[in-house]
């Protein structure tokens, strides 16, 4: 296998592998598993309460922070149960519960419960239900999380060209350029840029990985998230 | 880093295209793709010739062992099977063209043509069993006809596979008997809209709630099936009188038409004779 495109390269210092949750509950870093769940689910959590609960931007912050804070109090790896459900719908489901008692706790102090709810522009612009939107958020986040660790990896072994190409193409917003104006663009051969690429992507795609293991309880598990990412 | 949703769309199609580096195929366009994996179709630079490629996640390097070792006419045959740098696996199959099933169906064939796929499907179906082999999603998406009329049954699963509801037996676990409800649903998808019952009543016997209350195995089905193609009862339907007199007589309409010849001729020489 070409060292230069194996995945970790040369230098080997590719990301160390993330225990799965059940074994970070277990060796007692819920503090640590808490962060990784919250690097990947703070916005869709957000997003979801927000929709779902019609909840000003102010609220639906105090409320996902207000989740978070209760799941490392309580025992709430420790009740996770693969068997029943992925841990991304365990999660779901804990927030709908936390927020719906919350949300009937603030209608009590309001006396009646007559609270107003402020409109929520994003529900009248994509007509999709909140919880396709969770999911939407989760993607979306997972892979934004995985692109930052990419990029720090590239500059921890010296592969700034290589994100350079990668951000300049896959990236790319809008019409991509093409192989030929990149390689010109940076004196390199075509062959090359898609060589990069190709490494970048593959990289990438390890690097996602890790993330799902460092959120789900098992092999299993992972298998399952990885063809919902990947299918 | 934010990204939007489009970005994040375009990295899950190109970060899961598989790397063929040091493998005598060339990626050229994507095939299809299922619970289980991605098919590609590539060029084996090789033979100058296109193939299927199937990627699976390094965990179900079993299913591509397991295809391997169906030989059998009705069967995609499997050419050859590796590993990607990335880990996952792959395996280069025979590049079927023609139409999946349910395109096929579109063009309303005959009902002969339509149990003649059926018993191909069985049949590839009755091999795997005794290999030990269980397809566990057999549905017409998984079935190809070819141009020249061959059948195919694709996708041979492994324990991830859930099925797909329609065709999915409501067994708790998979095995022959699972695999012998889809059959009996594919049936059921196979008959026109106005389907002889004794078909009906084969595809219902299959699709039987109850794993012990189905055909104990693929030959029995098709047994069945091949006894209602030759006018005869079947297993799965105890059929009304008026019908058996109905299959009766048109089973043995020579007969009947020369014994009512025979009848016409002995009443009109009995009045010649009176005259």
């Amino acid at each position: 296998m070409d060292r230069d495109t194996a995945i970790g390269g040369p230098q080997g210092r590719f990301p160390s592998t993330q225990a799965s949750l059940v074994e970070a509950a277990a060796a007692g870093l819920t503090s640590e598993a808490l962060d990784r769940v919250m690097a990947l689910y703070w916005k869709p959590v957000y997003r979801y309460i927000r929709l779902k609960f019609r909840k000003n931007n102010e609220d639906a912050k105090d409320l996902t922070q207000g989740f978070f804070a209760a799941a490392l109090e309580r025992d709430f790896f420790a009740r996770f149960d693969p068997a029943k459900a992925s841990f991304r719908t365990y999660l779901r489901m804990a927030v709908e519960r936390f927020a719906a008692n919350q949300h009937a706790a603030a209608s009590r102090q309001k006396r009646g419960g007559d609270v107003e709810f402020e409109p929520v522009e994003e529900q009248a612009a994509v007509a999709e239900s909140p919880e396709q939107t969770f999911e939407r958020e989760w993607r979306r986040q997972l892979f934004s999380v995985a692109l930052d660790d990419l990029r720090a990896y590239c500059e921890g072994c010296g592969k700034q060209l290589q994100f350079r190409i990668f951000e300049a193409y896959d990236l790319a917003g809008g019409e991509r350029p093409s192989y030929a104006l990149l390689a010109a663009r940076h004196g390199i051969a075509e062959t090359a840029v898609t060589n990069h690429l190709a490494w970048a992507r593959r990289t990438l795609r390890a690097l996602v990985n890790e993330r799902l293991r460092g959120v789900t309880a098992g092999e299993q598990e992972l298998r399952k998230e990885m063809r919902v990412v990947w299918m | 880093m934010d990204v939007s949703d489009a970005v994040v769309d375009h990295l899950r199609r190109v970060a899961a295209l598989p790397d063929l580096t040091g493998t005598r195929y060339e990626l050229e366009s994507e095939i299809g793709r299922g619970g289980l994996g991605v098919v590609y179709r590539a060029r084996d630079r090789q033979l100058d010739r296109r193939v299927a490629l199937k990627i699976l996640d390094s965990a179900l390097a079993g299913e591509a062992q397991l295809i391997a070792r169906l030989e059998h006419p009705a069967i995609v045959p499997i050419y050859e099977t590796g590993t990607l740098p990335d880990g996952r696996v792959f395996y280069a199959m025979k590049l079927i063209t023609g139409a999946r099933l349910d395109e096929y169906l579109a063009g309303s064939p005959s009902l002969g043509e339509r149990l003649r796929v059926l018993r191909r499907v069985g049949e590839a179906l009755a091999f795997a069993h005794t290999r030990g082999a269980i397809h566990r999603d057999l549905k017409p998406q998984n079935v190809m006809v070819g141009e020249f009329g061959e059948v195919y049954v694709m996708d041979w699963g492994v324990d991830a596979v859930a099925g797909t509801p329609a065709f999915r037996a409501p067994d708790v676990r998979l095995d022959e008997r699972s695999d012998i409800y889809a059959l009996g649903a594919l049936v059921q998808f196979l008959l026109p809209a106005f389907a002889p019952p004794a078909l009906r009543a084969i595809a219902a016997k299959a699709m039987n709630a109850d794993p012990a209350a189905r055909y104990p195995d693929v030959p029995a089905l098709l047994d069945d099936v091949e006894r209602f193609q030759e006018g005869l009862a079947v297993e799965a339907w105890s059929e009304p009188v008026w019908h058996r007199l109905r299959r009766f007589g048109s089973r043995n309409a020579v007969l009947l038409w020369l014994l009512a010849a025979y009848a016409g001729v002995k009443f009109v020489l009995f009045f010649l004779r009176r005259l």
